[in-house]
């Protein structure tokens, strides 16, 4: 089911409430009416039963004053006196006319019945009621008497001749008619029975006045007894109210009762035209309210809508201000509050978007932003191509470190407005803490170049602080673009790469050649390939003889490892090695080799080949401070004795983790592996140093031995060191002995042992077996040893 | 309403042994004597008492008409006595009687007197006056000779009585009609005996006091 908008709901609810109030105010009005009319009703009905009573008296006082005034007639006294009954007879029925009777009687003293105009012939009976005529000497006499279902008034008046000579009862019927005449001449109410009793015990209906209600039966219906208190019951359905009332009575007879009756309906009925126009105006009140709930909600519910859906657009980022609502009410401030609240979002969102996009300090944009504008410029091809200047503060860091964040920020916002001096309208970023960006649009080298000495003459004044000066050292590095080649993060990094380059170099400036990156992207998934190529064996060692120099025999080789890529072909390891240890692949790279060269050491000990392997270790191998174990398995597993292993080191190496470093050397040392210095004589080691270190060769650096035979300060240099490690124990090597006359002088010298292309060449395994044993076969007779 | 409520029977032994009496004592039921009642003692048959009481000579009774009542209200006569109206009022009066035992009608202009009734039947005549409702008399004609009427009092002494057993019949104007008379019987044992007798009875209005009858109730 839909949900109830607004409008609606609000509508219902006034509507609703009007409804409800009508209704509880017309049962509230209904109720007290009602209760009022009850409460009149029951007045009302012992007012008139009151009534009643005294107009039978009234009726029966003048019917008696009737008879009394005939009974003084002196010739109904003779005839009664006398006994004349046709005379009496007469008189009677004259006076009943007269009166309104319908039967007269005339008793004697004795209560039997004389004369009867009812009955023609003399009966003699006695009077059924002596107790009527008892009373009558003393007072007035009448009683309502009911015999046989119908009941009558019954005056009975004695006749004085003058003594007491007889009776006249006046018998005037109590019927319908009577009751109705009653009810015309007086103010008695219309709904009048009288009932008498049965001798069975129930009671009947005698008259009934102009109503014919069915009172009797109404209030007497259920066997309940005679209502002699008000009491509120139904006749016919309808409602009414009904009381009993005593008549006079006499002794004999049935009982007879007057019912009176008080319709609630009748007295309901002038309220019932109240009641409609009522109800007409509730109609009325209704649809008004209706109407006016309707229109009210609308005025409320339109600017809400209308509001909403601002408010929606205003989620989706649409910040156009609102429709103005010309309203001063509880809705109009709701929607100013909007329009505010709007204009503020909308301020902030600006702000954390050129806070998101731009850099605190020099409110200069940032890096994602450059990118994006960059990017944007690339893509336009507005020019072709552009610069990218990386203009790094190479001692920011320290700056900070030393004189803290807020003078470096003013040293910041400082050199950001000097380049914009020489920038003008370039983009201008700060991509790091230390580093700003210019885009030099359409900027060819030349103009780059140009740009880049200009700034950095700006940047190289120093900073002008009270009593600080701050020398800058800027440096940067140009990345050209051609257009739409790399993406402007890929310029940037070019351009980092090249500013870091420069910082290096003298001339703080430094165009990028991807040539020389050493951070290509592509190193990284090369990385993945060696794990790879490790895992699948991928990876090949081959081997550079090495032979004594004193004997000629290759009594040594040192392992070399080779990768063919898959993809990319042979790959230096020059490449690799250097990524692996910066990418921390190099102990594994270590382990697979130790590995494979101790199997085919084992292999050529089988092969009765005992040639001392060479392996070289890396600076991070060193950290390894479980490689001794590891190679200590190795050997074991292979069992290849420990003094056929050499490994070399660098002088970098062993300089660079002297303690760790050291102690690995000391522990393969101590196995009886072989240790020998690399690449000797062009790093900074001394042998003072290495006296330290548990050295048994050194390995002279090609470049001592590439033109030993003609350079004569080469041979100087190789004769001394030559000398020097052997006066300190070591065995030296001589690497890159690439002709005859290198080799000679080597061995006049008294070099041990000489590598190179004019020895051999790297060469797999099965060609070294090969050309060991070729070479032995072929050595030179006579050589000298 | 019925009547006789009460009879206190009261023996005393006074007065000489040779005459016995009866005193009968009337009262209302308020207790108030009742005067203008009749008294009859009749000696029952077979009794000792009854004997013929000597003839007396007959008596002419005046029945005054005065302040537009009869005067006396209650007349007791002898059969053969007579009776005479007198009219002393200023006003015209016309007395009738309806009774059986005479009928008459005079009408007597103011002095006037009506010519002598002889009353020879016992019996009661009642006696109105057709102008005056008010007015009412009663003749009571009796040969018994044991009668009297009550004085103010409300006493009757009847003396001389022979021993025997005797019927007492009280009457009165007023008594209710329809009703029976209080009657008592008394036995009187010695000459000397005094019986008093006590009767309540039970009366109607005085129709005298009533001057409407018509409006009675107003």
């Amino acid at each position: 089911m839909r949900t109830m908008g607004f409008r609606l709901r609000l509508a219902l609810f006034f509507v609703a409430t009007l409804v409800v109030v009508q209704l509880l105010t017309a049962a509230l009005v209904y109720a007290v009416t009602r209760r009022a009319l009850v409460a009149e009703g029951e007045r009302q009905l012992t007012a008139n039963a009151q009534a009643f009573v005294a107009q039978m008296d009234d009726i029966s006082a003048r019917v008696a004053g009737n008879v009394e005034v005939l009974s003084l007639d002196y010739a109904l006294r003779s005839a009664i006196a006398e006994r004349d009954r046709g005379t009496v007879l007469s008189v009677l029925r004259n006076h009943g006319r007269r009166v309104g009777a319908s039967r007269m009687l005339l008793v004697g003293l004795d209560g039997t019945v004389e004369a009867d105009t009812g009955s023609t012939v003399p009966t003699r009976a006695r009077f059924p009621f002596p107790d009527l005529i008892d009373s009558a000497y003393d007072r007035r006499t009448a009683a309502v008497v009911a015999m046989d279902g119908k009941a009558s008034w019954m005056v009975v008046v004695p006749i004085y001749a003058p003594q007491p000579v007889g009776l006249v009862v006046v018998n005037v019927p109590l019927d319908d008619a009577l009751l109705t005449h009653m009810q015309q001449l007086s103010a008695l109410p219309r709904d009048i029975e009288l009932a008498a009793q049965a001798p069975s015990g129930s009671w009947h209906a005698v008259a009934r006045g102009d109503r014919r209600s069915g009172l009797v039966e109404g209030a007497t219906a259920g066997h309940r007894g005679l209502p002699w208190k008000p009491l509120l019951t139904e006749v016919d359905g309808k409602e009414y109210m009904v009381l009993a009332q005593r008549l006079k009575q006499p002794k004999q007879g049935d009982r007879v009762v007057a019912i009176l009756g008080y319709s609630l309906d009748a007295a309901l009925s002038p309220f019932r035209s109240v009641a409609i126009a009522w109800g007409a105006l509730l109609g009325l009140g209704l649809c008004v309210g209706l109407l006016g709930a309707w229109l009210t909600a609308r005025s409320v519910s339109r600017p809400i809508e209308s509001l909403a859906a601002t408010v929606r657009r205003i989620a989706a980022g649409d910040y156009r201000a609102a429709p103005e609502l010309q309203r001063h009410d509880e809705i109009g401030q709701l929607a100013s509050a909007f329009g505010t609240m709007t204009e503020a979002v909308r301020q902030r969102e600006s702000r954390i978007r050129h806070q998101a996009m731009h850099d605190s300090v020099t409110d200069l944009p940032n890096r994602m932003a450059a990118e994006a504008v960059i990017d944007q410029a690339l893509a336009a091809g507005e020019s072709a191509g552009g610069a990218l200047l990386m203009i790094g503060l190479t001692r920011a860091p320290e700056i900070v470190k030393t004189m803290g964040h807020a003078l470096c920020d003013r040293l910041m916002r400082d050199s950001s407005e000097r380049i914009r001096r020489i920038a003008g309208d370039s983009y201008l970023a700060r991509t790091s803490d230390t580093q700003f960006t210019l885009w030099l649009a359409s900027a060819d080298r030349p103009a780059a170049l140009a740009a880049a000495v200009r700034i950095l003459d700006v940047l190289n004044e120093p900073y002008q602080e009270t009593d600080l000066s701050i020398d800058r050292l800027p440096a940067v590095g140009i990345a050209m673009a051609s257009s739409g080649e790399v993406p402007a993060s890929s310029l940037l990094r070019h351009a980092e790469v090249a500013q870091f380059a420069a910082s290096g170099s003298a001339s703080a400036l430094s165009f990028y050649d991807s040539a020389t990156d050493p951070h290509r992207p592509e190193r990284l998934s090369l990385m993945g390939d060696l794990r790879e190529a490790l895992d699948c064996n991928a990876l090949s060692l081959h081997y550079q003889p090495k032979q004594d120099l004193a004997s000629g025999r290759i009594d040594g080789a040192e392992a070399l490892l080779r990768w063919q890529h898959p993809r990319r072909g042979w790959v230096s390891p020059e490449t690799f090695i250097g990524m692996a240890e910066d990418t921390g692949n190099i102990q594994r790279v270590t382990r697979w080799v130790m590995a494979s060269a101790l199997a085919q050491a084992r292999r050529w000990l089988e092969q009765g080949l005992p040639l001392r392997i060479a392996v070289n270790l890396s600076a991070r191998d060193l950290e390894d401070t479980a490689l001794p174990e590891h190679i200590g398995r190795l050997l074991a597993i292979h069992q290849v004795p420990s003094g056929q292993l050499t490994v070399e080191v660098t002088e970098r190496a062993v300089i660079g983790e002297p303690d760790t470093a050291l102690r690995t050397l000391r522990r393969l040392a101590g196995q009886g592996i072989g240790i020998a210095i690399d690449d000797f004589g062009v790093g900074q080691s001394t042998f003072a140093y290495l006296r330290h270190l548990p050295v048994n060769e050194l390995k002279i650096d090609q470049m001592f031995v590439k033109h030993l035979a003609t350079d004569a300060n080469d041979q100087i240099i190789v004769r001394s060191i030559v000398e020097l490690s052997h006066r300190l124990g070591y065995r030296v090597t001589a690497e890159g002995v690439e002709d005859q006359a290198a080799q000679d002088c080597l061995r006049s010298i008294g070099c041990d042992h000489a590598q190179g292309f004019f020895v051999a060449r790297p060469m797999p395994a099965d060609a070294l077996t090969a050309f060991v044993a070729g070479h032995a076969a072929g050595l030179p007779i006579g050589s000298p040893s | 309403m019925r009547g006789l409520l009460a009879v206190i029977l009261l023996l005393g032994c006074i007065g000489p042994a040779a005459s016995a009496e009866v005193i009968v004592h009337l009262s209302d039921s308020a207790g108030h004597a009742v005067h203008d009642a009749i008294v009859t003692l009749t000696p029952d048959a077979g009794s000792a008492a009854d004997a013929a009481t000597a003839p007396r000579a007959p008596a002419t009774h005046v029945i005054d008409q005065r302040n537009e009542a009869f005067v006396p209200y209650v007349q007791l006569l002898r059969p053969g006595d007579r009776v005479v109206f007198r009219n002393s009022d200023n006003t015209r009066h016309h007395v009738y009687s309806f009774a059986a035992i005479k009928t008459f009608e005079f009408v007597l202009r103011p002095g006037e007197s009506s010519p002598e009734l002889r009353m020879d039947a016992a019996g009661i005549a009642a006696v109105g006056c057709n102008i005056h409702d008010h007015m009412i008399t009663y003749l009571f004609v009796t040969a018994a000779p044991a009668t009297a009427m009550s004085d103010e009092g409300g006493h009757v002494a009847l003396g001389q009585l022979a021993p025997g057993r005797y019927t007492v019949h009280v009457w009165h104007p007023q008594l209710h009609p329809g009703h029976p008379e209080p009657t008592r019987q008394i036995d009187i044992a010695g000459g000397s005996d005094t019986v008093h007798l006590a009767f309540t009875l039970s009366l109607m209005p005085d129709p005298r006091m009533s001057m409407d009858r018509e409006h009675l109730d107003y």
